[in-house]
């Protein structure tokens, strides 16, 4: 499908600290619920970098403990703003409450490549643990994230209407 | 109805896993009328990408939201929903996932449930904590911990208190790789167990310690049909119908005693039998000897009753031994027998089985039947706990010939030997097992006549020659003389 050379290189991921704390923040002020939402930037063969984090709401209420689905209508306010900033929907996160920050088989199933998915881990307030992961061949790759001050129009957690982060 | 729709421009958004398929432009400009146009359109100009959109069906695909401006499409008229001149379509993949819901469990058990380690849980096992193995049959099979008690997870809460019936036994419980375990221990805990621990890591990592394992024999699915009614017994069960198979039983004679107990004990699953008899059939045994049949008068017991057995049960390995039991071939008959089931008519051969015996620790099943009278006990002085007498406690001596006459002479209830042949059969299968409270230090006493049975407590003689506190064996001795003369 993809008509990028196979193998490629998986990427790094650029990501500032103040959004890895707000990402942090996000999943332990959400725990024990699943929290998620978008990631916005820009990417290059050779790196996606994350100008920001969005959060959306999760449309799984019975099981928003373990399952999310992010509200389609949040993802076309924070894809249209991000287009509006010549900027792309680069990525997904969203929290794995005491569970290692690894895709399961529901991430996998539902995953498109092309995104890259950051997770988090979160038990209780205590840990928390951000890992960078992208679909190639029909399997998730780790990518390594790159710690990386933005430039200052990084609006961590700049929230758009659809925002519900608690 | 709507019999053409003017076409308009349009712009199509695409999001970044469909860029691939439009040479990275993230918009697509087409005319159509209609949601489905301008998706056709987008596929006639774009190879593959509408596959990923809509379905073989030309529905609209699970994963995948299409808005109109700010509208789902699913809210006005689907892919039929107009578009108008200038319109935006934008395809949103659906975003989903999370940590699986068992993950989720697991996590929250390994809170309540405390683990330990392969090696800890050892420990405590030769500390008297039962070790639990939750894994199916087919797993077990391949090898298990050592001493591990194999109940399948889906029986656990049913079978358990058969092996633990003190809530306060620490239970470990094991399975492959400690995921299974856990939901198993959490099961017990709610049970009443009050001290359950899953061992983390599993068989695996035992095995991978180097910990001791064993590969148990366990039932095929033929054998599980066969010995069905076996294993639903709790004092038999799995375990115990594996022991039966592996145990060997000997039977001494196969002639009235020695029939019903041999097709008893072929059918309830006794791996070997080996049977001692030179004696060929005759017509005046059929009146009680079972194993044989009209058609076979003349012919070798052994091999008569080996044939009838493995009709019945042709698992069973019949060792035939035919030959005259004397003090010179019995060490090498008996070797490796568990048991040994006395099934002899006459005196010289009781005192030979009862003196081989009590010499080689093996347990001697007694049997005997004088017309409508018949007697068992299981002499078995080399038991580890409560030992009892041998034969020669009771009998030192023979009785003289007259008041002792062979079923030859005395005549027999041809029933009786079955009756008590077949209690033989029981006491060697409750002693195989160490199950229940086997006639040992009993005899027990049947008389047909008055239907009753009588019990008489056997004392071991503590003088005695053969078993007695401190006796050496003092060797087998000249039967045939030691009768006669006694006589």
């Amino acid at each position: 499908m993809p008509e990028s050379p196979d193998p490629r290189p998986v990427p790094r991921l650029l990501l500032c600290p103040a959004i890895g704390e707000w990402l942090a923040d996000a999943a332990r002020s959400g725990y024990p619920r699943e929290v998620c939402g978008l990631l916005v930037g820009s990417r290059s063969g050779a790196a996606t970098r994350v100008e920001r984090a969005e959060a959306a709401t999760n449309l799984e209420e019975e099981r928003a403990a373990d399952r999310y689905r992010l509200d389609p209508r949040a993802f076309l306010a924070i894809d249209r703003a991000a287009r509006r900033d010549g900027l792309d929907v680069v990525g997904v996160w969203h929290t794995h409450p005491d569970h290692p920050a690894e895709p399961s088989s529901t991430d996998l199933q539902a995953a498109w490549p092309d995104y890259t998915y950051l997770i988090i881990s979160v038990a209780g307030d205590e840990t928390v643990h951000l890992r960078a992961w992208e679909l190639v061949d029909g399997r998730f790759v780790e990518r390594p994230i790159v710690s990386q001050h933005a430039a200052d129009r990084a609006a961590a957690g700049r929230n758009e209407s659809a925002n519900t982060h608690p | 109805m709507i019999e053409s729709i003017a076409m308009s421009d349009v712009t199509i958004r695409i999001p970044t896993p469909l860029r691939a398929f439009t040479g990275g432009a993230d918009e697509v400009h087409v005319q159509a009328g209609t949601v489905k146009e301008a998706l056709d359109k987008l596929g006639e100009s774009h190879d593959g990408i509408l596959q990923q959109v809509t379905d073989g069906d030309g529905n609209l695909r699970r994963f995948v939201n299409v808005f109109v401006h700010d509208r789902n499409i699913t809210a006005l008229d689907g892919l039929n929903t107009p578009v108008p001149e200038g319109a935006i379509i934008s395809i949103i993949p659906a975003v989903a996932g999370g940590a699986s819901f068992k993950q989720q469990r697991l996590a929250a058990l390994r809170r309540e449930v405390p683990e330990v380690t392969p090696q800890e849980a050892y420990e405590l096992q030769q500390q008297g904590a039962v070790l639990v193995d939750v894994r199916e049959p087919d797993e077990v099979a391949l090898g298990r911990a050592r001493g591990a008690e194999p109940i399948v997870r889906g029986y656990l809460e049913l079978r358990i208190e058969e092996r633990v019936l003190d809530p306060s036994t620490p239970v470990l419980v094991m399975c492959a790789g400690g995921s299974r375990s856990l939901f198993a221990a959490e099961d017990l805990r709610q049970l009443g167990y009050r001290d359950v621990r899953s061992v983390a890591g599993g068989f695996d990592l035992w095995k991978q310690e180097g910990l001791p394992v064993e590969v148990p024999r366990v039932l095929n699915g033929e054998e599980r049909e066969r010995y069905g009614r076996h294993l639903t017994i709790p004092e038999v069960g799995e375990k115990g119908q594996v022991r039966l198979l592996e145990s060997k039983v000997l039977l001494v004679g196969a002639g009235g005693l020695g029939s019903p107990a041999a097709l008893y004990l072929a059918a309830a699953g006794i791996g070997t039998i080996g049977i001692v008899d030179d004696d060929v059939v005759d017509r005046s045994n059929l009146q009680r000897q079972i194993l044989h049949a009209d058609d076979r008068v003349g012919e070798l017991k052994v091999e008569s009753a080996q044939r009838t057995l493995a009709a019945l049960n042709p698992a069973v390995e019949v060792e035939a031994f035919r030959e005259r039991l004397d003090s010179g071939n019995v060490e090498r008959i008996f070797a490796g027998y568990d048991v040994v089931v006395d099934g002899t008519d006459n005196f010289p051969a009781r005192y030979l089985v009862n003196d081989a015996c009590v010499k080689l620790g093996i347990p001697n099943v007694h049997g005997s039947v004088f017309r409508f009278e018949g007697q068992v006990s299981v002499f078995w002085p080399g038991r580890a706990e409560n030992p009892g007498p041998c034969y020669r406690c009771l009998y030192p001596e023979p009785p003289p010939a007259e008041l002792a006459p062979s079923c030859a002479d005395a005549g027999v209830l041809g029933v009786l030997p079955g009756v008590i042949g077949l209690l033989q059969s029981v006491e060697t299968i409750k002693v195989l097992l160490e199950i229940g409270d086997p006639l040992v230090g009993r005899l027990l006493t049947y008389d047909a006549l008055p239907a009753r049975f009588t019990e008489l407590k056997l004392e071991r003689d503590p003088a005695c020659a053969y078993c007695g506190e401190g006796a050496d064996f003092p060797g087998y001795v000249d039967y045939e003389r030691f009768c006669n003369v006694a006589a």
